[in-house]
């Protein structure tokens, strides 16, 4: 079975999704190729987990949905919204100075 | 097993309050996307057996996937959500409804409502019809 994940990954999905998102529409599966595509497959999710993810970001206005009929299949399709965007910006934001920190304390010599 | 089988987690996920839309939902997607994984690793040429088995696989832990839904409050029911709320609009809506439900249950069974008045409609035709001839033979003679 799949990998999960760290409880450190927490919140990292949402920001992935939102991120890709944010350049094209896509479902489920091809989000989740984006994804190891993206992360150079650092990250590797068990690919069931996500749609929960959409699926609470699409409640909360972060997403918008629409089913398209695919060769004999009904995908759904999901987009970002405006206020997906801000979110985005903030978990960007966020992300970017925990990254910081991280980095930071990375480089300062530990005391044996 | 190399068959995806999601009743065990429909169900669950109906046990834990989980709206019935997003479980409907969540399956047919997680079913379309085990398809999409079959189909590519039957493209890359493994056999159908061992194709089953990769995508079960990589769609992950059914638990872990019940537990990720879980872990999102928003797809609950409202009646989870609120469970007081809930304990008052329900029994208010079914005292107020009841006395409409003869009209629902008409509206259910429509079609043998139909059939019955049709039936009715026509044996009075014919009592009428009856009558009017015993009447008109009593007129005659």
């Amino acid at each position: 079975m799949a990998q999960s994940n760290p409880p450190f990954m927490s919140g990292v999905p949402e920001l992935l999704l939102l991120r890709l998102l944010d350049q094209s529409e896509m479902y489920g599966y091809q989000l989740v190729r984006s994804i190891r595509a993206a992360t150079g497959e650092a990250i590797s999710l068990g690919e069931g987990v996500i749609y929960p993810v959409l699926h609470s970001l699409e409640r909360n206005g972060s997403l918008k949905s629409k089913r398209m009929a695919v060769s004999g299949r009904t995908r759904v399709y999901y987009s970002l919204t405006g206020k997906g965007r801000q979110r985005l910006g903030k978990l960007q934001d966020d992300w970017r100075r925990i990254q910081g920190g991280i980095a930071n304390a990375l480089e300062v010599p530990s005391h044996a | 097993m190399h068959e995806l089988d999601l009743s065990r987690l429909q169900s669950e996920l109906l046990r834990s309050g989980v709206a019935p839309r997003h479980v409907r939902r969540t399956v047919d997607e997680l079913n379309d996307h085990y398809e999409d994984l079959v189909e590519q690793a039957l493209s890359e040429g493994l056999d159908n057996r061992s194709a089953r088995s990769g995508a079960m696989a990589m769609l992950g832990e059914l638990e872990d996937i019940a537990q990720a839904v879980r872990a999102q409050p928003e797809l609950r029911s409202w009646a989870f959500r609120f469970p007081r709320v809930a304990a008052v609009v329900y029994p208010l809506t079914f005292v107020m409804l009841l006395p409409a439900a003869p009209v629902f249950i008409g509206a259910a069974h429509a079609n043998y409502l139909a059939r019955w008045a049709v039936c009715l409609f026509l044996s009075g035709v014919v009592t009428a019809a009856m009558f009017l001839m015993l009447q008109m033979a009593i007129t005659l003679t």
